[in-house]
């Protein structure tokens, strides 16, 4: 019986960074990823629509017949791609129709100029349902309504980068005040080796302990460049280096949860049927016959073969309690283990731990020229201490990114969807 | 038994230095172990309240005395005083039997029937005979209360010695003190001797059971009987027992007094006729009695069988809440009587009527139709009030020169053969009751 429960299915960023791999092209960040014409949604993402729409009738015929919880949730799932869908299909048609009565050369003249009037709020409005169908379709990233972790590490170029993650650290920690989000440092070491503020950082981990903080903050991951002339610098001369930045979502929300032993969800729960006792015993006669002292009583988990025996104490009962509550701590043990082994490989996929030389960093702070450059989605800014100090323009390039982890997830879901039709 | 090997002499002695000697008992290094440390942990705890009263003890000494005692063979719990007797600790002296691990297991599975029996009576009445240190009182107690309000619980606690009792007393001020749960529960503690027949003429020594609950105006009808009894016949007490069990523990406890007529056997059964006797008496509901093997447990089954008034019959073993791993280990396959749990048979258990609803059992087909014990329900429960017990006047009545219970017996449907009872000819031997009256037993 396993307790994880599998998100069924991967994202899409997931999917296309392993296709990516798989294929061995050099993985390059591309500014300015193909811009779809705003009100028209590829055919593939509508076929995409109305088959996840017949699905979603089928399901709320099912639940009007009866209730189920995991048909309910997939339900519930689907229904705004199913509004977008539907809102999308009336601006289309409207569209059509004023199009129509605009070309037909046998209306009315009065009309053709109202309706070409109409025009241009309907193509608005169609624009507007696009982009809510185009958002609708595109995958939640399975964490990311989690609370997650920012790791910041220097990477090349010695204790200037050092200097340069705290500067990061710094303008995360900033952000997060301004904007409200909680962020607690977990841990904080600087290159001695201490927790001293004010010498260069080895590492830091801040935790942002807030719901949609992955989704936030998942734009942040990769290798951030500094181009600057560092303090250490005696010449004057201009240094590259960089720092990474790792987001994880925080699983350990559900602490509270863990300590229900009944709950069959919880990783504590142990069924006791899976369960052997075995209570060591003399051969031979029992009862009055001898006079035992032995109280060691054994468990074992049969499905993981976990064995738990106990003796310190000399009733048995109590032997019998502390081997369940050691037995119950090693087999969540084991699932959490097993579940973080999951958890690292999608984390793998997520971050590419390989790629964390200067060549494939996402994002370059240049002090010269006071510039900040998205290499992914390809804005450039130029309030260098704002952004450092985690203002507005620390968002507008956050934002930027997200938007253009969006347009990725999408041209791999049509592509996705393009090589289902072909086949 | 064989002879420790050097090499595990030599390996404990490495561990260190006291093991060797404690590996003549425990015979097992795990278990030495073990022993050893409690021997320390107590040693450090005399000495911690020795230092509270000011005064100093040799900690080296005291150890070193306490492992040659234990060495000699005298039982851990005699040493460290107490034992764990489910999860009421009881203290044990020396003269009165150590509470078995096995036995609590029983108690506690019996209990947890108990605890989510339908229509329980406004009090429960619970007789334990032959309650040494009073162990079964208390777990029952501790048990029946652990999880919440119950109906009252009246608790009788009976043995013939004197030793016994008082330390039953000490037991139940102590546990009373460490667990809320035990103070609710009506528990007392009686001197009789259940061995005795109630008519016989008697002038010293510990009174029957009977006689015993009139002078004490304790209730005559119970609803639970559960009972420990001695039950190793001579044979056995000289093969199968170990030497710390042989030689510090009281013989009363183990084995029943020699009965000049009857085979070796019959004299490790001996308790149980006169206990199922006394269980009708009482009427009990559910009668618990601990037995030592499988074949024992099938002449007691057999016994109450032929009484024909037990709507069931079970055979419970050392672990009743454990279900068998393997076909082979399932030894209730072909016997004759149902098993549960796995290890030695350790009890017996018989109930009828209300106790078998309380214990959610179906009444096996071939249960008696209309059960005396039916009939008598309506007389029990006036007798609960405080009423006088019917038992006192058929006491009356017992002129007619047959032995009470063998007229009682008689006076159901079929006779009791007692040739298959005992093996020989009903008026071959006087049966027990009617013998001279046993005055000391020792």
């Amino acid at each position: 019986m396993t307790m994880i429960a599998t998100p069924p299915w991967i994202c899409r960023v997931c999917l296309s960074r392993l296709v990516r791999q798989a294929i061995g092209r050099p993985t390059r960040f591309y500014a300015n990823a193909t811009k779809a014409a705003p009100n028209s949604v590829p055919r593939a993402l509508v076929e995409r629509a109305r088959t996840i729409a017949a699905e979603h009738r089928q399901l709320t015929a099912q639940l009007s017949d009866g209730f189920n919880a995991r048909a309910a949730k997939q339900a519930g799932a689907t229904a705004p791609v199913v509004s977008a869908l539907q809102t999308w299909d009336k601006a289309s048609e409207a569209v059509a129709e004023l199009t129509a009565l605009i070309h037909d050369p046998g209306s009315d003249p009065e009309l053709r100029e109202l309706a070409a009037d109409d025009l241009d709020a309907t193509r608005a409005e169609l624009a507007n349902a696009s982009h809510g169908l185009v958002t609708a379709l595109v995958p939640v990233h399975p964490f990311a309504h989690l609370p997650c972790l920012l790791e910041i590490r220097p990477g090349a170029g010695g204790s200037e980068a050092a200097i340069f993650a705290g500067d990061l650290l710094r303008m995360y920690q900033s952000f997060c005040n301004r904007t409200g989000f909680r962020a607690t440092l977990l841990k904080y070491e600087n290159i001695n080796g201490t927790q001293e503020a004010g010498i260069p950082l080895a590492e830091a981990v801040l935790e942002i302990d807030q719901e949609n903080a992955y989704s936030v903050f998942r734009c942040e991951a990769g290798v951030h460049r500094v181009q600057r002339v560092p303090a250490t610098e005696k010449q004057g001369r201009t240094h590259t280096s960089a720092a990474s930045v790792h987001v994880l979502p925080s699983l350990n929300e559900n602490a509270a949860a863990d300590e229900n032993y009944d709950d069959p969800e919880s990783d504590y729960y142990i069924d006791p049927k899976e369960v052997r006792l075995e209570v060591m015993r003399a051969s031979g006669a029992g009862g009055q016959h001898v006079n035992k002292t032995e109280s060691a009583v054994r468990l074992t988990h049969i499905p993981t073969t976990t064995a738990v025996s106990m003796q310190d104490s000399r009733s048995q009962p109590k032997n019998k309690e502390k081997a369940w509550a050691l037995l119950r701590a090693r087999i969540a043990q084991l699932r959490r283990e097993k579940r973080d082994e999951e958890m690292v490989a999608m984390r793998r996929s997520v971050v590419g731990v390989a790629k964390m030389g200067r060549g494939d960093k996402v994002r370059t702070y240049n002090w010269n020229q006071q510039r900040v450059t998205d290499h992914r989605s390809g804005i450039t800014v130029h309030h260098l201490d704002d952004m450092m100090e985690g203002g507005q323009t620390l968002e507008q390039v956050m934002e930027s990114v997200r938007s253009w982890l969006m347009e990725k997830d999408l041209e791999a879901l049509i592509a996705d969807e393009e090589a289902d039709t072909k086949k | 038994m064989p002879r420790l090997p050097t090499s595990l002499l030599r390996r404990a002695y490495a561990l260190d230095p006291y093991l060797p000697a404690l590996l003549g008992p425990c015979r097992d290094l795990c278990a030495a172990q073990n022993e050893l440390r409690w021997l320390r942990e107590h040693v450090d705890g005399v000495a911690e309240k020795r230092r509270a009263r000011g005064g100093t003890l040799a900690r080296a000494a005291l150890l070193r005395e306490l492992v040659g005692k234990r060495a000699r063979g005298m039982p851990l719990q005699y040493i460290l005083g107490t034992e764990w007797f489910g999860e009421v600790e009881i203290r044990c002296r020396k003269g009165v039997l150590i509470p078995r691990q096995d036995t609590a297991a029983s108690i506690s599975h019996l209990v947890r029937f108990l605890r989510d029996a339908p229509n329980l009576p406004s009090e429960l009445r619970v007789l334990d005979l032959c309650t040494g240190t009073g162990c079964i009182p208390l777990l029952f107690a501790h048990d029946f209360y652990d999880a919440s309000s119950r109906p009252d619980l009246r608790i009788l606690g009976v043995d013939v010695s004197e030793k016994a009792l008082e330390l039953a007393a000490h037991n139940l001020e102590r546990t009373r003190k460490a667990q809320a749960s035990v103070a609710k529960g009506n528990i007392s503690f009686l001197q009789a001797d259940i061995l005795l027949n109630p008519f016989a003429d008697q002038t010293e020594g510990p009174p029957s059971l009977k006689t015993a609950l009139n002078l004490k105006r304790m209730p005559q009808f119970w609803d639970i009987l559960i009972s420990n009894p001695p039950y190793i016949s001579p044979k056995e007490y000289w093969k199968t027992t170990t030497r710390s069990v042989r030689g510090f523990e009281p013989k009363l406890a183990l084995v029943p007094p020699p009965d000049a007529a009857g085979t070796d056997t019959e004299q490790g059964d001996a308790f149980y006729r006169p206990l199922l006797t006394i269980a009708q008496d009482v009427e009990a509901k559910i009668v618990l009695l601990e037995i030592a093997d499988l074949d024992q447990a099938l002449r007691v089954g057999r016994r109450v069988r032929e009484m024909d008034i037990y709507d069931g019959i079970e055979i419970w073993c050392d672990q009743p809440d454990a279900h068998p791993n393997t076909a082979a280990e399932d030894p209730a396959s072909d016997s004759e009587f149902p098993i549960f749990g796995t290890g030695n048979a350790r009890t017996v258990l018989c109930h009828r009527g209300q106790g078998t609803q309380w214990l959610q059992r179906t009444p096996s087909p071939h249960a008696p139709t209309s059960t005396p014990a039916d009939t008598t329900e309506d007389c029990a429960h006036i007798s609960h009030d405080g009423l006088e017990p019917s038992f006192d006047k058929t006491l009356l009545h017992a002129g007619d020169g047959r032995p009470f219970h063998e007229r009682t017996l008689k006076s159901r449907k079929e006779p009791v053969d007692w040739e298959h009872w005992t093996g020989k000819p009903a008026n071959a031997a006087a049966p027990w009751y009617t013998k001279e009256p046993r005055l000391g037993r020792r």
